[in-house]
């Protein structure tokens, strides 16, 4: 399907978008993206969309970071051999306290990488099909449709209490 | 008393915005003074590192001086802006909503002054990568069995978790700047705010992210006071070598940062008109952890109390005999009616709801954590095994300078954070209020 046109359905309230989102089954078009002021768990059940896969990145960074950090601790004690007393050189109890923050600060950075991966950001191209006032107190539905289908998109998004906004 | 939940999407967003428009003549006076007080505190280190360590007050036995006692207070006063923002937000509560970002940026302005204290006391500021783990040709690595190395990783860890967070969380409240700015600001914004539109691509990924964000802030603030207290209690002097020091140091850490909160938020709210968003019952609620928080002090200064008489060692009774009666008696009895007796003030209601006296009592909480870290810092190692190494000490004046350009650039760093960023979150504010009925223009 060409989908060389994009209409966005401005609504003032969150149930009127998702009772928007749930009209849009019986047609034919497609749901590019929601937006809103807030994060809506209403708008996210409407569409069906997945959990985010970001908590295994964020395991995966702690993990790294659990090893590096006792990894670090036990090479540079090994390297520069500190024996004082029968204290041993390498010293679970302490190692723990490193790998400890290390698994943190590790999971941490992978959780922001995640997150900008897999939002996709920086997208200042994403801004060509947005409306201001949804940072403010719209919520908008971007649906992509052919050229003619142009009036039927708009007239839908009018039906349901909404307005409506062409991008070319 | 008006109530966060009659507000609407529209009033909240003019109520926040309306904070950066272009300020007043008297805040830049107010800039001025305190960029003042700042290159006072910047003098006094350059002077200090020209001359050498000796420019402070620190002798034999007393080596750590201010240096250390403001550390532990900044680092202290970081943990209640991460104890709103993660621990409240794990739990549900939603009177952290209004407040959380104010809390969120205390922390990292209090967690990067902190940080320059260790540099500061080091004398030889030059010399400080000597701590990073590095290949270097002396074939030296820092001991990771030392607990001022804990530090180094606990306090990087701290501020790269904390600016991270704060950062996240502002995302979509950038994005909400922009689409009202115009011109160079507006473009500023569009860079800052990395292009986020609030897709709900970008929403599911956020709210895992922000999730996670708090679930693993959460124990690293316990772990990084614990580890901070570990400096003084994996040493042998009396008053210092104690198991209970790393809970007493996280619950005094978070009754100073709450403290602190109060202190910033009572003339943020009225000064930048967010009493509709920052309510009095938000403030009494602030108050009343301050009351359990200023209870767990009080009862880690009696158990430190105990202990020395249970123990039946006299160099542990004696320290402790010598902090209520000695030379710095004064300092202790200021830190026990501050931190302990004067919250408890905020169990009568018409005091936890009186704006003057909840931000008397801030100061006053502040004023007595900072004497505790007095009291533990210097009072012990001023008194401990040997009578003949025994020694009193007080800050020299490039130690009050160098303090003075602390707390200046604290304020400095918030004022201009208060009037250049949204201070509040309008998109936590928004997904609070009752969803379909809040709207309004």
């Amino acid at each position: 399907m060409a989908t060389d046109i994009s209409v966005m359905g401005l609504f003032p309230d969150e149930q009127k978008t998702v009772s928007t989102i749930e009209a849009m089954a019986g047609y034919p078009w497609t749901i590019d993206q929601v937006h809103s002021p807030f994060p809506s768990h209403r708008i996210l059940d409407a569409l069906k969309v997945k959990k985010s896969p970001l908590g295994w990145i964020t395991l995966a960074g702690g993990i790294l970071g659990f090893i590096s950090g006792f990894s670090l601790a036990i090479y540079t004690g090994l390297e520069w051999k500190l024996i004082v007393w029968g204290k041993p050189v390498i010293a679970w109890f302490p190692f723990v306290i490193v790998g400890f923050e290390f698994t943190i600060l590790f999971s941490v950075i992978a959780n922001v990488l995640g997150l900008i991966v897999l939002s996709n950001l920086p997208d200042y191209k994403g801004l060509d099909k947005y409306d201001p006032r949804c940072s403010r107190e719209h919520f908008g539905i971007v649906v992509s449709c052919e050229q003619e289908d142009q009036e039927k998109l708009v007239d839908f998004f009018k039906t349901q209490g909404g307005e409506a906004r062409v991008f070319e | 008393m008006s109530d966060s939940s009659q507000l609407t999407y529209a009033e909240i967003d003019r109520t926040v915005l309306d904070t950066l428009r272009p300020p007043s003549g008297g805040y830049w006076l107010v800039i001025m003074v305190l960029i003042l007080g700042v290159l006072v505190g910047a003098s006094c280190w350059a002077y200090q590192i020209f001359v050498g360590i000796g420019a402070g007050g620190q002798n034999i036995p007393v080596a750590w001086g201010t240096y250390l006692i403001n550390f532990v207070f900044w680092v202290g006063i970081a943990h209640s802006g991460t104890l709103i923002s993660a621990i409240l937000y794990l739990m549900r509560a939603g009177w952290r909503n209004p407040i959380a970002r104010a809390a969120e940026t205390m922390t990292v302005f209090a967690v990067s002054i902190a940080g320059l204290f260790p540099f500061i006391h080091l004398g030889r500021v030059w010399l400080v990568y000597y701590m990073l783990p590095y290949p270097n040709q002396r074939l030296l690595w820092p001991n990771f069995q030392s607990p001022l190395v804990f530090d180094v990783v606990a306090i990087s860890t701290y501020l790269t978790v904390s600016s991270l967070f704060w950062y996240t969380g502002l995302l979509p409240d950038l994005a909400a700047v922009r689409d009202r700015a115009t011109g160079l600001r507006q473009k500023i914004f569009t860079i800052l705010s990395l292009g986020w539109t609030g897709k709900h691509e970008q929403w599911r990924h956020y709210t895992r992210g922000y999730l996670f964000f708090a679930a693993l802030a959460t124990p690293l603030v316990v772990s990084v006071h614990s580890v901070v207290s570990w400096d003084f209690a994996l040493s042998t002097v009396p008053g210092w070598h104690s198991t209970i020091f790393a809970p007493y140091f996280v619950a005094g850490a978070i009754h100073s940062g709450l403290a602190m909160v109060l202190t910033l938020m009572i003339p943020m709210r009225k000064i930048l008109r967010f009493e509709k968003i920052v309510t009095m019952k938000i403030l009494e609620a602030v108050a009343k952890t301050i009351i359990f928080t200023g209870l767990i002090v009080g009862y880690a200064y009696g158990i430190e109390y105990f202990l020395a008489w249970y123990s039946n060692n006299i160099v542990e009774q004696e320290a402790f005999r010598w902090r209520a009666v000695g030379d710095y008696s004064l300092e202790f009895w200021i830190m026990v009616v501050c931190n302990s007796i004067v919250p408890l003030l905020f169990f009568f209601k018409r005091i936890r709801t009186s704006i003057g006296w909840l931000f008397t009592i801030s100061i006053l909480v502040n004023i007595g954590m900072w004497y505790e870290r007095f009291v533990i810092i210097i009072g012990s190692v001023a008194h401990d095994f040997i009578p003949h190494a025994w020694g009193l000490y007080w800050p020299s004046g490039i130690e009050w300078g160098i303090m003075l350009g602390s707390f200046s650039l604290f304020f400095l760093l918030f004022l201009l954070f208060a009037k250049h960023l949204p201070s509040i979150s309008m998109t936590e504010m928004k997904e609070t209020l009752d969803h379909g009925g809040g709207h309004g223009d």
